[in-house]
C-alpha cells in the first residue's frame, strides 16, 4: 500500500527528466526516425494543487499525460508517487498505481463505451480494483459518485448516447473519481464543450478538488481556462519545458518569448486587455527534425547566433524556471 | 443597398406537420467591406444558416425566406444554374476543418485550379500562374513546391491557407467563414484571422465570420449577432454589445467566460443545456435557463424589438446596469441539470 500513503515533505507526484521517444517508419527503404515527443520534462505536483500544461498541438502535452497515467511507459526518466519510483513495477503494484492516478479524456463522445450503461461504465473500475466489494456495495459506490458529480440516480441504467456533452463529461469525471485517486490527469476536459457548459464542468472540477483532495494535471490549450483553474503553469514547446511557475506571475509577466507570444495570440474580449503584438510567424517545427539550439529560435524575435547553436536549459529567474538564454535582457 | 440581405430565413428539417426549425426567422445583412460576426453555442443554427445561403441544404431540409438577396438578386427565386454561377464565385465559403475540406486524392494545385476552371475559364498556363499568385497571397512559404503537395503533407494551418486561397480564387464579394480557426492553435489562429481581415480589407469584401469564440468575434467583427437555438437573440455593434449586453443570454454567456471572472473562485453558469429537437420550450427559448424569466416568458415567445438601437429578442431587455427593464420580477425559473 506504499503508494497510497502520503508522506510529509514528499511531493505527491514527481516527474524526473521524463523522456518518451517514438520510432516512426518513414517508408520503404528509408531509415526509421525518432520522434522526441517528450524530451526531458521534470516537475512536481503537491496534493490538492492544479498544474496546467499548455502549448500548441504537437508540443508533447498529451504524451506527458499518457506517461503519467502509465498508459505508456516512458523511454527514460523517473516518475515518483509519494517518493516511490514507479518505473519498474510488478503487475500488482501497477494496478495499485492506477488507482492513484486516473484520467479524464478530451472527447466525451469517444471515451465512453456506447454499449455499456452508465452504471456499468462506472462500476467496472470498482470491479477490477476493489474486488473485496460485493455487488451491492459496488452499486452503492457508483450511486454515491454519481451524486457527487451531479448525475441524477435514474441515469444509472441509461446509455451514453442519451446524454449531452456536458453530462457525458460528468460521467467521465465520475469514472476517474470512483477509485478515489490522488491525482487526476485531465486532457483538455472542456475543449469539446460550449461556454455555458464548460463553466459548469470547471466549477464541478474545482468543487471536487476541495471535497476529495485530488490534485489535477490539467492539459489545455485554452489560456483563459488555465488562468482560472491552475495554481501553476508549465508551458511546453516541442517536448521540452519553456517556462514554469505560479499562474498569476506567468500571466502578469510572461518571461519566455514563446509564453509571451502565446498570451498575445489569444483573443481577448475586453479591449483594454488586448496586447498589440506581431503574431508569431511560422509553425511548430517537426519533432523528427528539431532545429539546433533553442527549438524556438526560428520563430523567436529575440533569437541570436547563440540561440541557434546552444540549447538553453531550464534555470531559475525571478522565482520561475525559464529556458531562455536571453531572459535577463528581455525581462 | 446591402451586399447580402437575409429576411426571415427559416430552415426546417423533419416531417411537414411537425417540423424542427434549425433556423427560425433570422434576418441580417452584410455590407461591402464589413465583417459581421455570428456567435452562438452548438445547436444555435449558425452553421445551418450559412449553408442555406450557399444553397447547400439538401432534401429533406427546407429553406424558406421572405427574401435572400445578394447584390439585388434574390437567390431563392433564380434558376439553379444561375445560382450555382454565383455561389463559389461571388459568394465563397471556408469550412471549419481544413483537413476534411480538402480532397486527399488531389494536389493543392489541382484543387485550386478546378475552382478557377469552372468560374473563370482561361487556359491551363494562366490558371497555374493564378494559383501560384494565390498561394503567395495567402502567405504560403515556398509556394512553387507546395503546388504539387497533397493535403496530408501540409499542417493544419497550411491547409487552412489553401482553403482560403481556394475561396478567394474567383475574387468573391462575400466570404463566409464557418469556424475558420476552431481546429487550429492560438498562434496559428491569430495568423489566419489576420490574413482573412487583410484580404477582406484589400478587396472590400463582405465577411461573415461564424464562430463560438466570443473573444475572437469581438476582436475581428464590426457587428455581432448572438444566436441561440435557431433564433437571433441580439445584434449590435461589436464595441458595445459585449460592453453592455441587452439580452440576458448574452450577459450570462459573458459571465460564464473564465476571462470575465478573475478574482472569483467559481464561474457563473447557465444552468441546463441548449434545447434540442424535442424539448423546445413553449415560450421564450431561453426561459428555462434564464435567471430573470417569469410566467410571461414561459408562456409567450418574444419577438425581435429595437431597444436603444440594438435588436433584442426579449420582453425585458437589460439596461446599462445589467438589470432587466419592464416588469421582470427577477424570480428564477431556472432548473438545474
Amino acid at each position: 500500500m506504499s503508494f497510497l500513503d502520503t508522506k510529509p515533505g514528499v511531493p505527491l507526484l514527481e516527474s524526473d527528466d521524463l523522456v518518451r521517444h517514438y520510432d516512426v517508419n518513414r517508408g520503404l527503404g528509408k531509415p526509421s526516425a525518432t520522434v522526441k515527443a517528450l524530451d526531458g520534462v521534470s516537475f512536481t505536483l503537491e496534493a490538492q494543487k492544479t498544474l496546467a500544461v499548455v502549448g500548441e498541438s504537437g508540443c508533447g502535452k498529451s504524451t506527458l499525460g499518457r506517461q503519467l497515467t502509465l498508459i505508456e511507459k516512458p523511454s527514460a526518466g523517473q516518475l515518483k508517487i509519494n517518493g516511490e519510483a514507479v518505473g519498474d513495477l510488478s503487475d500488482k503494484d501497477a494496478k495499485m498505481f492506477r488507482r492513484t492516478v486516473q484520467m479524464i479524456f478530451q472527447n466525451p463522445y469517444g471515451s465512453l463505451n456506447p454499449r455499456k450503461k452508465v452504471g456499468q461504465i462506472l462500476g467496472e473500475p470498482v470491479l477490477l480494483n476493489m474486488d473485496h466489494l460485493g455487488r451491492k456495495e459496488r452499486e452503492e459506490r457508483v450511486r454515491d459518485t454519481m451524486a457527487k458529480v451531479g448525475l441524477r440516480p435514474e441515469f444509472y441504467g441509461r446509455y451514453p448516447h442519451m446524454f449531452s456533452g456536458g453530462q457525458r463529461q460528468r460521467i467521465s469525471i465520475a469514472r476517474a473519481l470512483i477509485l478515489e485517486p490522488k491525482v487526476i490527469v485531465a486532457d483538455e476536459p472542456v475543449s469539446a464543450l460550449d461556454v455555458s457548459v464548460q463553466a459548469q464542468v470547471l466549477n464541478l472540477m474545482m468543487d471536487l478538488q476541495e471535497e476529495m483532495n485530488v490534485a489535477y494535471v490539467f492539459i489545455s490549450h485554452d489560456l483563459s481556462v488555465v488562468r482560472h483553474i491552475a495554481d501553476d503553469v508549465m508551458v511546453m514547446y516541442l517536448g521540452r519545458v519553456a517556462e514554469k511557475g505560479p499562474t498569476e506571475e506567468i500571466f502578469a509577466k510572461p518571461l519566455h518569448p514563446y509564453t509571451r507570444a502565446l498570451l498575445a495570440s489569444a483573443p481577448k474580449i475586453d479591449p483594454a486587455q488586448r496586447v498589440k503584438a506581431e503574431p508569431l510567424t511560422g509553425e511548430l517545427p517537426s519533432p523528427i527534425n528539431p532545429p539546433s539550439g533553442c527549438a524556438f529560435h526560428k520563430r523567436c524575435p529575440f533569437a541570436n547566433e547563440h540561440c541557434a547553436q546552444v540549447r538553453p536549459e531550464l534555470r531559475m529567474f525571478e522565482g520561475r524556471e525559464v529556458a531562455c538564454h536571453r531572459v535577463e535582457e528581455i525581462a | 443597398m446591402a451586399l447580402l440581405e437575409v429576411k426571415n430565413l427559416t430552415v426546417e428539417f423533419g416531417s411537414e406537420d411537425k417540423p424542427f426549425r434549425a433556423v427560425d426567422s433570422v434576418s441580417y445583412s452584410v455590407d461591402r467591406g464589413e465583417v459581421l460576426g455570428i456567435v452562438g453555442e452548438s445547436g444555435s443554427g449558425k452553421s445551418v444558416s450559412s449553408l442555406a445561403i450557399m444553397g447547400l441544404i439538401d432534401f429533406p431540409g427546407r429553406v424558406t425566406a421572405d427574401s435572400l438577396t445578394f447584390d439585388g438578386q434574390d437567390l431563392l427565386k433564380m434558376p439553379a444554374k444561375k445560382r450555382r454561377a454565383i455561389t463559389g464565385k461571388d459568394i465563397a465559403m471556408i469550412f471549419q476543418d481544413p483537413m476534411s475540406a480538402l480532397n486527399p486524392c488531389f494536389t493543392v494545385e489541382a484543387q485550386i485550379m478546378e475552382a478557377l476552371k469552372v468560374h473563370e475559364g482561361g487556359n491551363k498556363k494562366q490558371r497555374r500562374e493564378r494559383t501560384l499568385d494565390l498561394l503567395n497571397q495567402v502567405g504560403i512559404p515556398d509556394p512553387k513546391s507546395r503546388m504539387t503537395a497533397y493535403p496530408h503533407q501540409l499542417s493544419g494551418g497550411m491547409s487552412q491557407r489553401i482553403v482560403i486561397a481556394m475561396a478567394i480564387a474567383c475574387q468573391p464579394r462575400l466570404l463566409i467563414a464557418d469556424e475558420p480557426t476552431t481546429a487550429l492553435d492560438v498562434t496559428i489562429q491569430a495568423q489566419i484571422i489576420d490574413l482573412l481581415l487583410k484580404l477582406q480589407d484589400d478587396s472590400d469584401m463582405g465577411l461573415l465570420l461564424i464562430t463560438h469564440d466570443l473573444a475572437l468575434v469581438s476582436e475581428a467583427a464590426n457587428r455581432i449577432q448572438v444566436m441561440y437555438a435557431g433564433q437571433l437573440f441580439e445584434s449590435g455593434p461589436a464595441d458595445s454589445i459585449f460592453a453592455a449586453p441587452r439580452h440576458p443570454y448574452t450577459q450570462a454567456l459573458l459571465e460564464a467566460l473564465p476571462e470575465r471572472s478573475t478574482g472569483n473562485d467559481r464561474l457563473s453558469t447557465i444552468p441546463g443545456v441548449v434545447p434540442g429537437q424535442y424539448d423546445r420550450p413553449k415560450g421564450c427559448l431561453l426561459a428555462p435557463r434564464c435567471r430573470y424569466a417569469n410566467d410571461h416568458c414561459i408562456q409567450d415567445r418574444p419577438e425581435v424589438t429595437d431597444f436603444n438601437g440594438r435588436d433584442v429578442r426579449c420582453f425585458y431587455p437589460l439596461n446599462d446596469q445589467g438589470q432587466p427593464t419592464g416588469q421582470a420580477t427577477g424570480q428564477t425559473a431556472g432548473e438545474t441539470v
